[in-house]
């Protein structure tokens, strides 16, 4: 089905590929029925292995003749010596190896043999390591070969250490070795695992392994500006998983908020006040968002109301044995306690390395690449990548630059690299609010194409997003539990979903946007403190009435604008 | 000094419109021609050919043009004691092929002709103590099947009988530094793999525990010079990857990181204008497993002639919502 050529022929060479295959099609469909006969006679016999054979070796996918063929050999082992079955499985082997010959990416051969593998008496994992090499050197993308021999690898209780090797060997002698690069990814936490929080998607290697692998990927795309594995390789290279917390209480709410890096569930969220144990209920800010870097509760009514009395909170992450502790104390309304983003390393290029000083030496020498190469786009995001994770905000204005050097370089990415720039700026927005101490978030006339981080700003209570070009407010918006005025104006804005219960929102400028119907000004109605909110310049003042629609939908907004 | 992007060049006289009704006619004509070579030899998998001739012609309005008498009862004669559907008669059951033919009847509307709590038990059966799933009684794991077996689940509206927990645990340890998906724990991403992960994490409800931006990098590097999406790096463009990799864009909400005009152009380019059908590339030979992918992805990419396609499932969305079936996509 894949790679077949469109030949044009004459009507001569027609009638007689016609002739061919009619021929070709009357052989199979003679044995195939002859074999699919047999077998509701029930026949395991050596014929059958035979009729099988002639079929399968065309015609590999022919996944039901396998299971035929498995069934006689289960069969033909219950008469037979341990010796003979050996033999009668190396056989097979030789079969199967035949057929790979012919396709060496039929998932039903590679099953079968490994099926064998389980029915040898005595499997020869070094011939079948043997096997693997060769078929890999002739085609060393082959993932049912790779997938074959981490099998055969694991029950030979081949090293690590060895089989890293063999991807030096590979990664040393071909261009294309993306299945080596990924398969050394696997291989590395297994040989230098580094105490890490138990995940799945921990990635931990030692910082001397991962120093050798710099080098290694370094040498690679030297070679070969292109090679896109080594880039890919790099990147991971260069990353890191972030965990932090933000508690948040508020006296005259009388709810806590807690914010997490990346999407939780509430379970084994608990809260602890006073050193009691609280019944609360945690809900999420956006019905839409059930797995969520945000949960919300309210204190038992009278809890922390009384401003004269000091708290402390903890609130309990019970899935990670993690806690957060927070004191409210006498005379104040609110009350917080996070890691700050500058302590954490938060955004250094999504995760981190220690040595700084290799960092600036690969910056080096990649922008010394880059001299040589102005146009490779690799090149450039790595440079990217590698600013970051050195100093965010002192390389900001080389990183845009980069940034539209890239677009004009790879254009089919562009989208990619506007949300990839947005998500920078707004990392770097919020490193300076935490510089500052301020709650003050100001990004406008950025060309912001997307909104991302908002776990991040929990705490914020004025945001100025206007002159971007954002197309919506998502339901993660909800998470701004402290907002207090927005500005959105210039934007292509045309979905309001995350206005939602937002309780300290008053005011709201979204002047110049794609607001269209009525309904998508519902969700507004859900924040109570709302009371002036600006829509000059939206197509939704066409709609018929909409000065008493808008009365009746948001009855408490007394400024309003149209 | 310096590979070359494999690529393939796409000729100025390549078709650049979209021809629907040579498609319909390729696709009514296909299954009539029983003695055809290639039509026979693809035998062992009859039930997922019927599943991508009926489910394009359903996207094109077409639908009413196949036999679906014939059809159903094709289907009642693949279900097995076990309870699980072959790909034709005579062949063996497989989690591949009962899929299929649970699409085929959803979309039919007649999923009652087949025994469902037989067809349940088969899939529950095939889960493994690792939370995986074999794709029949012979034991291959592949991250396909975990695919299968929750997308017929959910289907049939019984997601419930399995273990949920093991199941996306699995799916979970297949991913990789990339942050895509393969076929085991340990196997290389490859975009088929990762439709089928995202599809399955999509359908439990737990597309949160994807790298989205990290994962969307991948798939959008897929897109070539030519506009055409490989499965993997370094290899050549192919229609039916217009389907792995831009559903899985849709599904983690990163569809408007590829460019639509170039892979639309690619997409017609793979049209042939003689016979009808999509081929692999420009200049190959049609067959309807690349018709269907050439389509749906034409309608993903938000083509007004087609029907809207479901990004998880490959099937009309009003099919869908007839059944009342809408997984979370990442926004």
């Amino acid at each position: 089905m894949h790679g077949r050529v469109k030949v044009k022929s004459t009507a001569q060479q027609e009638e007689e590929k016609r002739k061919e295959r009619e021929k070709k099609l009357k052989a199979f469909v003679s044995a195939r029925d002859a074999v699919l006969r047999k077998r509701s006679a029930g026949e395991h016999d050596e014929e059958a292995l035979q009729l099988t054979q002639q079929l399968l070796s065309s015609n590999p996918d022919f996944a039901t003749l396998w299971n035929y063929r498995r069934e006689v050999l289960l069969q033909l082992e219950t008469s037979r010596e341990k010796d003979e079955v050996q033999k009668l499985y190396e056989s097979e082997l030789h079969f199967i190896e035949a057929c790979l010959k012919v396709n060496p990416k039929s998932y039903g051969c590679w099953h079968h043999r490994s099926w064998v593998n389980t029915r040898l008496p005595q499997p020869d994992w070094t011939r079948e390591l043997g096997l693997c090499d060769r078929c890999l050197s002739l085609d060393e993308r082959n993932f049912h070969c790779w997938d074959y021999r981490r099998v055969v690898v694991k029950e030979s209780g081949v090293s690590v250490e060895q089989e890293l090797q063999f991807t030096d060997r590979l990664i040393g002698s071909n261009f294309s070795n993306y299945s080596s690069w990924h398969y050394r990814s696997t291989l590395l936490p297994q040989l230098h695992p580094q105490p890490a929080p138990d995940s799945i998607h921990s990635h931990r290697v030692c910082e001397e392994q991962l120093l050798k692998e710099y080098e290694l990927a370094h040498n690679a795309f030297f070679t070969d500006p292109n090679d896109q594995s080594a880039w890919f390789y790099y990147r991971w290279l260069l990353g890191r998983e972030e965990m932090i917390s933000c508690v948040y209480v508020s006296r005259e709410r009388e709810r806590v908020s807690v914010a997490f890096s990346k999407p939780v569930h509430s379970e084994g969220l608990m809260l602890v006040l006073d050193g009691q144990p609280q019944q609360v209920e945690w809900r999420s800010t956006h019905p839409r968002l059930r797995h969520s870097p945000v949960w919300l509760c309210d204190l038992p009514p009278g809890s922390v109301s009384d401003i004269s009395n000091e708290h402390n909170l903890t609130v309990h992450w019970t899935e990670k044995y993690t806690h957060r502790d927070c004191a409210l104390y006498t005379g104040c309304a609110e009350s917080w306690c996070r890691d700050s983003a500058t302590d954490q390393e938060l955004f250094r290029s999504e995760l981190s390395v220690e040595k700084s000083s290799v960092l600036q030496a690969e910056l080096q020498s990649c922008n010394q690449l880059l001299e040589l190469e102005p146009q490779n786009k690799w090149c450039l995001l790595t440079i990217i990548l590698l600013m970051r994770a050195l100093d965010p905000l002192g390389h900001e204005k080389e990183t845009l630059a980069h940034f539209q050097t890239l677009k004009e370089v790879d254009p089919m990415r562009s989208s990619y690299y506007s949300d990839l720039c947005s998500k920078f700026l707004i990392e770097n927005t919020i490193l300076k609010m935490e510089y500052a101490e301020v709650r003050v978030f100001s990004l406008s006339n950025k060309n912001l194409t997307t909104l991302c981080h908002l776990d991040q700003l929990l705490l914020v209570t004025h945001i100025n997003l206007s002159s971007n070009q954002l197309l919506r407010l998502p339901p993660q918006f909800a998470m701004l539990q402290c907002l207090e005025v927005l500005e959105a104006d210039d934007n292509a804005i045309e979905s309001l979903e995350g206005l939602y219960h937002l309780p300290k929102l008053e005011e709201v400028s979204l002047r110049n946007n794609r607001i269209l119907f009525l309904s998508d000004l519902e969700s507004l109605a859900s924040c109570t403190k709302l009371t002036r909110l600006d829509l000059r310049g939206n197509p939704v003042h066409k709609t018929a009435n909409i000065d008493s629609e808008l009365s009746q939908l948001l009855p408490l907004v007394t400024a309003l604008s149209l | 000094m310096g590979t070359q992007v494999k690529d393939v060049v796409i000729k100025p006289e390549a078709p650049n419109t979209l021809l629907l009704d040579k498609h319909a006619d390729y696709i009514a004509a296909y299954g009539s021609k029983k003695d055809d070579y290639e039509y026979t030899l693809s035998e062992y998998l009859r039930m997922s050919g019927i599943y991508w001739g009926l489910t394009v012609m359903d996207l094109m309005g077409q639908l009413s043009r196949m036999n679906r008498e014939e059809i159903i009862e094709f289907i009642k004669s693949c279900q097995h004691d076990c309870g699980g559907i072959s790909a034709s008669t005579g062949h063996d059951p497989h989690l591949l092929y009962t899929l299929s033919a649970v699409q085929i009847l959803s979309l039919y509307d007649s999923i009652n002709v087949i025994d469902v709590d037989k067809v349940v038990d088969y899939v529950k059966g095939l889960q493994q103590e690792d939370g995986s799933f074999a794709g029949d009684k012979w034991g291959e794991i592949d991250t396909r099947f975990s695919f299968c077996a929750v997308a017929t689940l959910a289907l049939l509206g019984k997601l419930d009988v399995i273990n949920m927990d093991k199941a996306v645990g699995f799916v979970l340890s297949c991913m990789n530094f990339d942050g895509g998906f393969g076929c085991r724990p340990g196997s290389e991403s490859h975009a088929g793999q990762i439709y089928c992960c995202t599809g399955f994490l999509s359908i439990t409800g737990q597309l949160h525990q994807v790298n989205a931006d990290l994962l969307g990098w991948w798939l959008c590097e897929r897109q070539l010079p030519s506009g055409g999406l490989n499965g993997r790096p370094e290899k050549l463009p192919d229609v039916c990857y217009s389907w792995w990799v831009l559903a899985s864009l849709k599904i983690i909400g990163r569809i408007h990181w590829i460019d639509k005009a170039k892979l639309r152009s690619f997409i017609l380019a793979c049209q042939d204008e003689e016979t009808g059908g999509f081929a692999d590339r420009p200049g190959d030979m049609v067959d309807p497993f690349h018709t269907l992918f050439g389509v749906a992805g034409l309608s993903l990419l938000g083509d007004e002639q087609i029907k809207p396609v479901n990004p998880v499932f490959c099937m009309p969305e009003d099919v869908l919502q007839r059944i009342g079936l809408q997984p979370d996509l990442l926004n």
